[in-house]
């Protein structure tokens, strides 16, 4: 029961730190971001070249996945995201889909389709109620409550911040100040990116890194936007942790079926909640 | 003067398509041409939600795999007869158009797309692991049918002219629907759906006969692809190969039955001979889908009558207008 | 002059708003648009803002041509938009709204606020109040205070009475009052009693154009005179 508990967690942690791109986007630009799941794949893939290429430790190449997917991000917001701002959401969906094979296709082209297995980096345990529970798991979880807790921070403390509260509720109102809201929407992009990027860095020992994973991940972001709200920041993170423990329980008692119990549930919320998209 | 040579091919356009693709077949090889053929059909029913009412789904592989499979099953534990199987395949389809219809049909844009994609990963699930005993699961399962009167589906040329019927039946079917009034309230609900529940239409009865028409002529596309294969895998429901049918729609040109047409031919051309060439032919799919989206939107078939129109009358003044700022 | 809209015509879709339709104002002169519901008075204000971009015409903000340019640079050189339905930023407290404006125009929060205070006293009672739980009045009135922060040259404001008890409406006269002299005003009003308690000129709209511009104070405070041209 703990060890169900605590992955369920974990993976809802990682959900989280996924997700929260996705709910940026969707509520600052109002466009669902199909290559979100790439940004989280590269992150994988480039913890997993770091590690093999550059002899580093877990902890640096990590860095550099979440470093290098900036210039990446960049250019998808600007030559794709950008092009799609109040464009029917259909032709988004289609665009960002379109990115996302182009990448997944780029990393089979480099790295090859084979999944590449990594080992969990701190290959300890911890006994909790009488199981024995990887350490790495539990620092997963610590990393999503704190980044929880640094995002409340970010946008209830600082300006930046505030100036993307305001533009997801009003975004022209917020130009009448004289603020250039698209370049902070462009940074709310960049910084989901990046949070993509670290799921993907965490979730990488957990799962194999393969040019699939994206797709295996992202209907399950999908599904915690969905349920949690769209651009609620709070509601992804209950979300995620729901949808994380859905899957965990099920994955007990029928483990195929753990994701696709997590599309019923986004179904039955679709059902009595459709959104306006 | 073109205008009547234009009215002239429309009234014989389902010869004319039936010639061209009786054209095809000794270049591409008549196995290809089948599977050309059977993908149009896919295609067309996919447009009727796409291009004609205007809901993008990201999960459509599931009718057609519920066509498949429902028609394999029918042969395996049913009865030998390919035209009982092809029957049961569309019902099948039918009903779970029925039955998903309402919770769907009420969703629109990313809602829509996604929602069914999430049932078509279920659809995947069920197949690949809740059901494997009886579908064989990843590795699939053979779909043997006896001959019935003259129809030996083990021949090709069978399943050739019997596809190629079957394709203009569609394609008439499509034809009447949309150029009946209710193709009219599907364009006015892709439009605005407000204006046309105000006139006093039941849009979501209009919704549901659309969304029914359209997966269970994707069953019927998938029963037909495997009465071409003689076997069935996941492959065929699997949400990842949606792109191949919106890409389709796209190239050819949504909302139209010669795109539609058009665009099953482009997609399966590049699908078949790209390879061969480019080996990242899938980067290539994208970068190329990319540009539609951005430059292309009207696909080929929106660019020929785009251009014919041009051709037909002078260029009108072009009205100023302001674009608002976001 | 240091507005000028030449001629300006916009169009949603192909449907045309303003039909070459100009106007003035001077600095520290207060003109109000009336006119009827679908006149095209918003839309004259959202196309000075910089929100619609004239298919012709021009507008001239200080000799600068800024038809075409984007809302923030507009807003920028000095102009600020106050919109029709009071959009406050309703998760932001008062406080953080005052922020925001600060910030942009590079001024320090406690002036922003000071200045803010001096327009309408009592938010001083309620700068941590979330603005989402603000009355109407206290809305608008905290707009017209915001758009005060680093001294714009030029205001827009849309509609600032609709919706408001006649208390209110007192106060929000005596805000604009009080900015009179240190900034130019282009209002739109349908209250045709403060029209002409404040107003320098008038312009009427009708159906996208312009019938009539009123610059005498017996026409304008003449409430049955204004009525003939709407």
């Amino acid at each position: 029961m703990i060890s169900t508990l605590a992955y369920g967690l974990t993976v809802g942690g990682i959900f989280y730190i996924i997700s929260i791109g996705l709910s940026l986007t969707f509520g600052t630009m109002r466009i669902v971001n199909f290559a979100h799941a790439l940004v989280y794949t590269l992150g994988a893939y480039i913890l997993a070249a770091s590690l093999q290429n550059l002899g580093v430790g877990f902890f640096v190449s990590a860095i550099i996945a979440v470093i290098a997917v900036i210039p990446i991000s960049y250019l998808i917001e600007r030559f794709v995201i950008r092009r799609l701002y109040g464009e029917s959401v259909d032709y988004a969906i289609i665009a960002t889909y379109a990115v996302l094979l182009i990448g997944v296709d780029a990393i089979k082209w480099i790295w090859g389709a084979i999944p590449i297995p990594l080992s969990d980096p701190i290959s300890a345990t911890v006994a909790l109620g009488g199981v024995q529970l990887p350490v790495y798991r539990l620092v997963i979880i610590l990393i999503s409550l704190l980044i929880f807790a640094g995002l409340e921070i970010f946008f209830g403390r600082t300006v930046m911040g505030k100036i993307i509260v305001a533009g997801l509720e009003d975004k022209e109102a917020v130009a009448s100040l004289g603020i250039s809201v698209d370049k902070y929407f462009a940074a709310a992009f960049t910084l989901g990116s990046c949070l993509a990027a670290l799921g993907g860095v965490l979730y990488a020992p957990i799962t194999a890194v393969n040019p699939y994973m994206g797709f295996q991940v992202l209907l399950i972001c999908f599904a915690v936007v969905i349920v949690g709200g769209l651009g609620s920041i709070r509601g992804t993170f209950v979300a995620a942790f729901a949808l994380g423990m859905v899957m965990s329980i099920t994955g007990r008692f029928y483990g195929p079926a753990a994701d696709t119990m997590v599309f019923v549930v986004m179904g039955i919320v679709l059902i009595f909640k459709p959104i306006e998209a | 003067m073109l205008n009547s040579t234009l009215t002239l091919l429309r009234k014989f356009d389902v010869l004319i398509i039936a010639g061209l693709f009786l054209l095809l077949t000794p270049i591409i090889s008549m196995d290809r041409s089948i599977d050309f053929m059977i993908f149009c059909i896919f295609v067309l029913a996919y447009d009727l939600l796409y291009g004609y009412m205007g809901r993008l789904s990201f999960g459509h592989m599931l009718y057609l795999g519920v066509g498949a499979y429902a028609f394999t099953l029918s042969g395996a534990y049913l009865s030998g007869n390919p035209f009982l199987a092809l029957l049961i395949a569309v019902a099948s389809g039918a009903v779970v158009g029925l039955i998903l219809g309402p919770i769907i049909v009420r969703t629109t844009g990313a809602c829509f797309a996604l929602i069914n994609l999430a049932f078509n990963q279920v659809g995947l699930f069920l197949a690949m692991v809740a059901f494997a005993p009886w579908t064989g699961g990843e590795d699939g399962m053979s779909a043997v049918f006896n001959k019935v009167w003259i129809f030996d589906f083990s021949k090709h040329t069978v399943v050739f002219y019997f596809s190629l019927v079957c394709l203009i039946l569609v394609v008439w079917l499509v034809r009447r629907l949309t150029g009946s009034l209710f193709g009219i309230l599907l364009r006015g609900i892709k439009e605005n759906e407000t204006r046309v529940q105000f006139l006093g239409y039941n849009t979501f009865a209009v919704k549901m006969v659309a969304f029914i028409v359209s997966t269970s002529l994707s069953a019927f596309a998938g029963a037909l692809f495997i009465l071409n294969y003689s076997y069935v895998t996941t492959s065929f429901i699997d949400p990842l190969r949606s792109v191949e049918v919106i890409f389709a729609s796209l190239i050819g040109g949504a909302g139209s039955v010669y795109g539609a047409l058009v665009g099953g031919v482009c997609y399966k051309l590049i699908s078949n001979y790209l390879p061969n060439y480019i080996q990242r032919w899938e980067m290539f799919l994208g970068a190329v889908m990319l540009l539609l989206v951005f430059k292309f939107r009207a696909g080929v078939w929106g660019y020929v009558v785009s251009a014919l129109k041009r051709y037909e009358q002078p260029a009108e003044e072009s009205k100023p207008h302001s674009e608002v700022s976001r | 002059m240091l507005l000028a809209v030449d001629r300006i015509s916009v169009f949603y879709g192909s449907a045309r708003v303003l039909s070459e339709v100009s106007l003035h104002a001077a600095a520290g002169e207060v003109v109000f648009i009336v006119g009827r519901n679908g006149a095209g008075k918003t839309t004259m204000l959202k196309t000075i803002a910089g929100f619609l971009h004239p298919a012709a015409g021009t507008v001239t903000f200080d000799g600068k041509k800024i038809s075409g340019w984007l809302p923030e640079r507009v807003a920028r050189l000095g102009i600020r938009y106050v919109f029709q339905d009071k959009r406050v930023f309703t998760k932001l407290t008062v406080r953080e709204n005052i922020e925001l404006a600060a910030f942009a125009a590079g001024v320090k929060l406690h002036e922003a606020i000071e200045r803010v205070v001096q327009i309408y006293p009592k938010i001083e009672t309620f700068l941590d109040s979330k603005a989402g739980g603000l009355s109407g009045g206290q809305r608008q009135l905290l707009l017209i205070g915001r758009a005060m922060v680093g001294s714009p040259r030029l205001l827009l404001i849309d509609e600032p009475t609709e919706g408001l008890a006649a208390g209110t409406i007192e106060e929000v006269l005596r805000a604009l009052e009080l900015m009179r002299g240190e900034v130019t005003l282009v209002i739109v009003e349908q209250n045709l009693a403060v029209v002409s308690r404040l107003a320098d000129r008038i312009y009427c709209m009708k159906e996208g154009h312009i019938p009539a511009e009123l610059s005498q104070p017996a026409d304008i405070q003449n409430q049955a005179c204004l009525e003939t041209y709407l």
